[in-house]
């Protein structure tokens, strides 16, 4: 499974991420780590980017990138 | 590259020690900054300098020392433009040149981990820390930190909490920052976080340059991560890739998966009784169950802008009306008490003309900038980013281009230096080469001459004014073109670029007044600044060009004006610019708006007042208006002529700053050049359209 294929509300954890390594740093600096918990707080329409809430913070990443998260729930 | 902070010119407090402040972004950092340095603060800014460095001097008892704002940043691995400047100083520090004497780490005390993050990278360098937990006003009772834990933990000089927008804990951290600075204690952060067989691995890519061997490893590590251009060295990479992959380590999240361990245990035990969950809604969410609805979000954005221009069309029409009394009665004053002669005509016609036509529409970059400010202050504008990224990305730009080209209504400079924080090379190009489409508030008094001398004020349909309509058609013309265009440029520009959209939404703040007024003055400032000088020299050469060489009245009945060199430049372009519906005069104003686009009015004001024989300064929009062919006994300037040339200033290359500009952002003369063709042809078959297609219909 991965990020997109949660619902809002819904929560899980990561099990790691593939795509780029630009995307991959990024998202590790900020916390994405295999082990973290994360929920999908909104999708936009015409997959647009989505809202997920990591740690203690909101953050948005583009739905082609979303796909790239593997999790588990 | 590199950019030098301190050079040596700006060292005028020399003697002062120095600290660097740093932090995430939305962390409150440059409020700090605002705070502390108060009224010292100089920046230094375009153009000439591609970095734009905040420095500011703070007193503390007896003892002062500078302090350094930096761009904010997540990590030391540099993405975007900003982020660079940031990982460039730091490594500069790193080998010990000018590093400052402490660093700042400002922290948001509500999203301590993730903040944690630059602090650990930055204990690499073994420079005196003080860390700033700030916004300690948002985190309630049970999520309190405790201080002397994280202090010990950390192995930093200092932890002081505090609060920037109450204004509390500021003078606990001058304190530890000028103890910090004066103490002999050599600093040693304890980190032995990656483990020997890695570190011999990674052996070949340190840098023997770096003064800490700490920072060697974890900057060596950072670069092998990284797809970047190895330069050659791709093999050895992929090599050392492998090596550690074989000890059982992803070398790509090594980093960040070591340090958030540590940060995990440390946050862990000196927040023991937080009780954070992923499930908590926060307050800004809710809100932002409203603002980025997916039906309401946009319909309030749109409100939002148009809330924002009916601001600059018509509350600043108030204080322009002021400044223009103002001019009035100074060039009076300097008429009646000057004795006649070249100087007082200079002063009259050429300075007082000139600069006058600038000044007056300063309070609309005032207003427009205000309120840009206080949109990414509150951090609605990171709102706006996510709910446009999809239409942007399809116009092949990206969700953090609405500022930028927001701020192109203003100006074309600041938009440019804006496009930083997008983290796609190809995204950024194509946003600073559609800038200049967005039409900046230096067009406004071209439009609003034209549109005033030759627009009939008839209302349309009851409430729509034609006037006002023809002003909104020049700014949707450019909009749109410059939308077009972005897509027309994303399928020909051929960057290596990744492109990707990773943005927090920060929590919304309540904007710091303080913060807000400083930044919306300094904006100001150097538009004034800049402006003004440009303006000033061109309105002193043209009044010269325009009044020599002088003729004697008594031989010709013809005006002066077509004798001076002025006036024969203008006659010799004539030819080329007659398709358009444009004579010599406006000619002259083309060339002399290749240095501002407002000096166009200026240029006019200075042509008419040259003209006008008598001794008042002339209504420039009743010259025009009453401007007629000597030989045809036409008027020179019809509503059509209006009209092209009204087109040909939406898209006309003008503007030699916003040239320079792009110069230095792109690193290149290609982009400028193809700018400044792309944007020419543009402009003259626009004009030749309106006024050649207007002439068929009929009109004249």
């Amino acid at each position: 499974m991965t990020l997109i294929d949660l619902n809002p509300g819904e929560t899980a954890t990561i099990n790691g991420i593939s795509g780029n390594s630009y995307l991959l740093n990024r998202l590790v600096e900020l916390g994405l780590l295999a082990g973290t918990e994360v929920r999908m707080v909104k999708q936009t329409p015409f997959n647009g980017p989505v809202e997920i809430k990591i740690r203690n913070s909101y953050l948005t990443i583009r739905w082609n990138d979303a796909r790239q998260v593997d999790i588990v729930v | 590259m590199r950019t030098h902070f301190f050079d040596k010119k700006s060292k005028d407090s020399t003697n002062h020690p120095w600290v660097a402040l740093l932090g995430n972004p939305n962390c409150g950092k440059t409020a700090i900054f605002n705070i502390l340095s108060g009224l010292s603060q100089k920046v230094s800014n375009y153009p000439g300098i591609t970095v734009e460095k905040k420095i500011g001097t703070v007193k503390f008892g007896k003892k002062s020392f500078n302090i350094l704002d930096l761009p904010g940043t997540y990590s030391l691995s540099a993405e975007s433009f900003d982020e660079q400047i940031v990982s460039d100083q730091v490594q500069n520090w790193a080998k010990g040149e000018n590093p400052p004497a402490a660093i700042i780490s400002v922290v948001d005390a509500s999203n301590l981990s993730r903040n944690l993050y630059l602090t650990s990278q930055l204990l690499d360098l073994d420079i005196p820390v003080v860390v700033a937990l700030n916004m300690i006003d948002r985190i309630d009772s049970q999520a309190q930190i405790d201080q002397n834990s994280l202090k010990t933990q950390l192995s930093v000089a200092a932890v002081v909490s505090l609060s920037a927008k109450l204004n509390q804990g500021l003078d606990d951290l001058k304190e530890a920052i000028v103890t910090v600075i004066n103490s002999e204690e050599k600093t040693n952060h304890q980190s032995n976080w990656i483990s020997l067989p890695v570190q011999n691995e990674l052996k070949p890519f340190i840098d023997q340059q770096f003064v800490s061997s700490k920072f060697g490893v974890a900057h060596a590590l950072r670069l092998v991560s990284r797809n970047i251009n190895h330069n050659g060295n791709a093999a050895q990479v992929d090599s050392i890739r492998n090596s550690i992959s074989n000890l059982g380590f992803n070398p790509q999240t090594l980093e960040a998966t070591l340090r958030y361990r540590w940060i995990d245990e440390i946050v862990k035990s000196v927040q023991s009784r937080a009780k954070t969950s992923i499930r908590t809604i926060s307050r800004s969410e809710q809100w932002d169950k409203i603002l980025t609805h997916r039906w309401f979000g946009p319909i309030i954005f749109v409100t939002v802008l148009y809330f924002i221009f009916q601001s600059i069309f018509t509350w600043a029409t108030i204080p322009m009306d002021w400044i223009q009394t103002g001019i009035d009665w100074v060039s009076a004053f300097v008429l009646k008490n000057m004795f006649p002669g070249m100087l007082r005509d200079v002063l009259v016609e050429g300075i007082i003309g000139g600069v006058g036509a600038i000044v007056i529409f300063l309070p609309q970059i005032l207003i427009l900038s205000f309120f840009l400010t206080i949109m990414e202050d509150t951090g609605y504008m990171a709102r706006v980013a996510f709910m446009l990224d999809k239409s942007m990305t399809k116009m092949g730009l990206h969700g953090k281009s609405i500022l930028p080209l927001m701020s192109g209504y203003a100006c074309a400079i600041p938009g440019i230096m804006s496009t930083r924080t997008i983290d796609s090379w190809k995204e950024r190009l194509i946003t600073i080469l559609i800038l200049p489409l967005m039409s900046c508030s230096a067009r406004l008094p071209v439009y609003t001459l034209l549109i005033s001398a030759f627009i009939p004020p008839i209302t349309l349909s009851g409430y729509l004014n034609l006037q006002g309509l023809t002003l909104v058609v020049m700014y949707f013309l450019g909009t749109a073109t410059a939308l077009i265009l972005a897509k027309v440029f994303s399928k020909f520009i051929k960057e290596k670029t990744s492109s990707s959209f990773v943005l927090e939404l920060p929590p919304y703040h309540v904007p710091i007044p303080r913060s807000v007024l400083r930044h919306v003055l300094i904006r100001g400032k150097l538009f004034l600044i800049n402006a003004g000088k440009i303006i000033m020299a061109i309105s002193i050469v043209l009044w010269f060009l325009a009044s020599f060489p002088k003729v004697d009245q008594s031989i010709t009945d013809v005006n002066p004006i077509h004798y001076s060199y002025a006036g024969k430049i203008g006659h010799a372009i004539e030819p080329v610019i007659r398709p358009l519906g444009f004579d010599w005069k406006i000619g002259i104003g083309l060339l002399t708006s290749f240095a501002a686009r407002e000096v166009m009015v200026s240029t006019m004001a200075t042509i008419y007042n040259v003209e006008a024989t008598g001794d008042n300064i002339v209504n420039l929009r009743e010259a025009m208006r009453s401007d007629v062919d000597v030989k045809t006994g036409m008027p020179v300037y019809t509503p059509l002529v209006a009209l092209a040339l009204m087109v040909f200033y939406v898209f006309a290359a003008q503007c030699m700053a916003t040239f320079a500009i792009v110069r230095q952002e792109t690193n290149s003369w290609k982009w400028p050049l193809f700018m400044i063709a792309y944007l020419t042809i543009l402009a003259y078959l626009g004009a030749l359209f309106v006024y050649q297609g207007g002439l068929l219909l009929g009109f004249s």
